[in-house]
């Protein structure tokens, strides 16, 4: 039940971002028709009403907004997102393409960064003033660099001079290791800097102190009970992470000749291409409502306590 | 601001650099031509379809689509779908002779029936609008005289017809192919019977295109008669200038569209180079001489005078793009004007004169009012789709300038979705925007600067400038058989232009490509500056 209820949840959250999206484009200043025939003609001139009456026609411009906005949820329900207005091809198509390559790239960076985090929050937290100095440095230094800077830096260093991986990849394997990495730099520094605070608190827990007077090591301290607590500010994070990653990945893909959603939804926000923009929000807000949900069932796996209150 | 963006332009100048750097010197000049291989071209945008009235998608059209004719280096107009064709005495109607033989990728013939509903289908049934617009008053219907006989008549002489239509809008696609087909078929794969055939588009990444093994219908202008040498060309979407760049010296692509201008005096030490100025109108501004302070003719020329317009665009282009004086149309434009080009040479003080006269008077703040009006200009401009980051640096520095003779400038970055909306549209919307549009013809000065009427609306002239001598100068120079009368007419209505500063020149569209050493004969057509890669070989 419980299930049940969170399920249809989601689904509301879904509905209620296609529509936010659908309305937001149309309140957007500018007429769709006009937008069509300058991107067909490369130009920023206004049309006559004969002119673009046979694409008001063909895409039912005129047509009331209610009835537009019906026609499109119900579209939904059938798993029909339209039909892209430039490209011509099913929404369903567009996106589809494309999600993959998006998809690879975001959830590979998630699990970079949290292993470059942890491997920091690991070795430096309470190893001394120098090295925890260094660990917390670094994460600050890593959560505020832009993802222009960083791919751009990766690409010359790795790419141009020491020619370890291609610049323009696209979705090959070697091709989207300094992708990933450019979005899981300054990902790891966000989580890094979370988990690390926490990690300081649980350290100095009693439970701590009675788990090494067991005779229990310093590093299966650290692993087996510090890291339990202090990952769970961190794992909430994840959830949002994974659906902003997904938005952020548009610099990544532009620097590396990469396709992937992102760019489809800031050339479709541009042309005004509403089915196409309506269907990738869509997408991400999906991405967002099951991220979310497995980061609820990975606190309960985390942390038997949450199992038991269910 | 300016100096923040100053530092941030270094950085990424300073790391293409170190791009340059990096990469080992290619193998220079000579070797044995190969037959074969993948040609990697890395382009910048990536068109909605493959073909349309956007010079986006001819650049990808024209490797594609064959033409009916073709434009020369030395603007003469030569053979390419048809062998020959003659015009009637009265300048009204051509007749083609079109190639026999010849056969789309579909294998349908390309016969004149062909011909006449490509114009057909362009020109009354919404195919092309830009096609459309470059012959639309003149146009009046494509018949089949016979197979390889297709007639066209104009409704007035219009020399200029040929030449217009030598762009990559008036590519030749197969009809059966085009009404069997679903509209995702026509945008993704059209049928020409062109040198190669769309294979297959990952979109979001590129598009490969197959060599037609029996292409008959190469122009006259090919460097090599017979079909593609290569087998692929791998057309890449690289958004991004450093990448671009990179991947030639990586080895990873062999030509590149749109060379960083910081990295061009690198380019023509490492690769061929190419530079095309593109004719027609060049990136000028539109100033709206319908409301606000530009309905003043001293105030627009004031505004001329008042800004270092040659010495912001070397400097901010870093001397690659040539500064254009003459607003109407660029230097490769035939019929060009150049004494009118040079009008308004940076003088602060006879901008601050003007001004004075037009009963503008300074403010404790250096800004001019009249009337209790402060002298505010918006500047509207296309930011990251018509301006770069480097074209958006010209504008800022000829702000700072235009401030100091009393203009108060605001520039106003729009969006593609904004402007081409329609938000900028409106008279009360913008004072002055820079555009352009690229045409082979000074016969875009009648599309661009004809009069708006209301049987006759123009909605190009984004200058509300309604000059009817300067309407019949150009419509009498479109008609003049003529070529040097044409011109002369031609350079009279540049000359109004000028003189009323109905329009501000500043820098021409170009085109930049390097290519790798050895990849030999890419070379760009005449009307548009699309590569052309059914000629090119690869060498060791």
């Amino acid at each position: 039940m419980r299930y049940l209820l969170k399920l249809l949840s989601a689904v509301a959250v879904v509905i209620a971002a296609a529509s936010v999206t659908f309305f937001a484009q149309l309140a957007v200043p500018g007429d769709r028709a006009t937008t069509l025939m300058n991107l067909q003609t490369g130009q920023d001139r206004k049309w006559t009403a004969e002119e673009l009456a046979p694409l008001n026609e063909k895409y039912g411009f005129d047509d009331p907004i209610v009835v537009q906005y019906l026609d499109y949820v119900t579209g939904l329900f059938r798993g029909d997102l339209g039909t892209s207005y430039t490209q011509k091809r099913p929404v369903l198509e567009v996106i589809g393409g494309q999600l993959l390559p998006s998809l690879t790239l975001t959830v590979l960076a998630l699990v970079v960064a949290w292993f470059l985090a942890l491997g920091v929050t690991l070795l430096t937290v309470r190893r001394g003033r120098f090295l925890s100095g260094l660990g917390a440095t670094w994460e600050a230094m890593t959560a505020s660099l832009p993802h222009y800077w960083v791919g751009i830096v990766l690409l010359v260093v790795f790419a141009v001079q020491l020619r370890v991986f291609p610049v323009i990849g696209g979705t090959s394997g070697w091709g989207t290791v300094l992708p990933v990495l450019t979005l899981a730099i300054p990902l790891a520094g966000f989580v890094g800097q979370v988990t690390r605070e926490e990690f300081e608190q649980v350290l100095a827990q009693p439970f701590v102190t009675t788990a090494r007077t067991r005779g229990m090591s310093d590093l299966a301290v650290r692993l087996r009970h510090v890291l339990r607590h202090a990952v769970l500010p961190a794992v909430t994070l994840s959830g949002w992470a994974l659906g902003a990653l997904i938005s952020g990945a548009v610099i990544t893909e532009n620097i590396f000749g990469r396709p992937g959603i992102g760019q489809v939804l800031v050339t479709a926000v541009d042309t005004r291409d509403m089915p196409t923009a309506s269907g990738v929000v869509l997408v991400v807000a999906t991405v967002y409502v099951v991220a979310n949900l497995l980061v609820d069932l990975a606190y309960g796996a985390i942390d038997p306590r949450l199992r038991r209150a269910t | 601001m300016m100096k923040k963006l100053r530092g941030k332009a270094g950085i990424v100048a300073a790391l293409l650099l170190l791009a340059g750097c990096g990469a080992g010197a290619d193998a220079a000049g000579g070797g044995t031509p190969q037959t074969g291989g993948t040609i990697v071209y890395g382009h910048v945008q990536e068109p909605p379809c493959i073909f349309g009235g956007w010079i986006q998608q001819a650049y990808i059209s024209r490797q594609v689509l064959d033409g009916l004719v073709t434009l020369a280096e030395d603007g003469s107009i030569q053979p390419w779908l048809a062998t020959s064709w003659t015009v009637s005495p009265d300048g009204t109607k051509y007749t083609f002779t079109l190639k026999e033989n010849v056969k789309f990728t579909d294998g349908t013939p390309v016969d004149a029936a062909a011909v006449a509903w490509n114009f057909d289908y362009w020109e009354n049934k919404g195919g092309n609008s830009t096609a459309k617009v470059s012959i639309d008053p003149y146009f009046k219907a494509a018949t089949a005289v016979d197979a390889t006989h297709v007639e066209i008549s104009l409704t007035r002489p219009f020399p200029p017809f040929l030449t217009l239509i030598t762009q990559g809008y008036f590519g030749i696609q197969s009809p059966t192919a085009f009404q069997s087909r679903g509209e995702k078929e026509n945008c993704e794969k059209p049928i020409g019977s062109g040198g190669f055939v769309v294979e297959e588009w990952k979109h979001g990444e590129e598009v490969i295109l197959a060599k037609n093994p029996n292409y008959t219908s190469w122009p006259a202008t090919a460097k090599h008669q017979g079909p593609a040498i290569v087998d692929k060309v791998r057309w890449k979407f690289i958004a991004d200038g450093v990448s671009r760049y990179s991947s030639l010296g990586t080895g990873e692509s062999h030509v590149v569209y749109e060379v960083p201008t910081v990295n061009w005096k690198d380019a023509k030490t490492r690769y061929q180079t190419i530079r095309y100025i593109t004719p027609g109108k060049p990136v000028s501004f539109y100033i709206n001489t319908k409301t606000g302070p530009f309905t003043d003719r001293a105030v627009r020329q004031a505004f001329a005078y008042g800004a270092d317009r040659k010495s912001a665009v070397e400097a901010g282009f870093h001397g690659v793009i040539p500064y254009e004086g003459n607003p109407a149309v660029s230097q490769s434009t035939p019929g060009y004007n150049a004494e009118a080009a040079k009008a308004y040479a940076y003088d602060p003080a006879k901008a601050e004169a003007l001004l004075e006269q037009a009963g503008w008077a300074k403010g404790g703040d250096g800004i001019r009012t009249k009337d209790g009006k402060p002298l505010t200009i918006k500047l509207v401009y296309g930011a990251a789709f018509i301006f770069t980051q480097e074209g958006a640096t010209v504008l800022q520095v000829m702000q700072e300038q235009w401030k100091k003779v009393g203009f108060d400038v605001k520039l106003i970055p729009a969006t593609r979705a904004e402007l081409w909306g329609g938000k900028y549209a409106d008279p009360s919307t913008f004072d002055a925007t820079p555009s352009y549009w690229t045409s082979p013809s000074p016969s875009i000065l009648w599309i661009v600067w004809r009069p708006s009427t209301v049987e006759r609306p123009n909605g190009s002239n984004r200058s509300f400038y309604n000059n009817d001598t300067l309407g019949q100068t150009i419509d009498r120079a479109n008609g003049e058989q003529d070529a040097a009368q044409a011109n002369a007419l031609y350079g009279q209505a540049q000359q109004i232009i000028q003189d009323d500063a109905a329009g501000i020149g500043l820098y021409t569209q170009n085109s930049t490509y390097a290519v790798a050493q050895n990849l030999k004969d890419v070379w760009l057509e005449k009307s548009q500056g699309e590569p052309v890669f059914s000629d090119a070989y690869f060498t060791r």
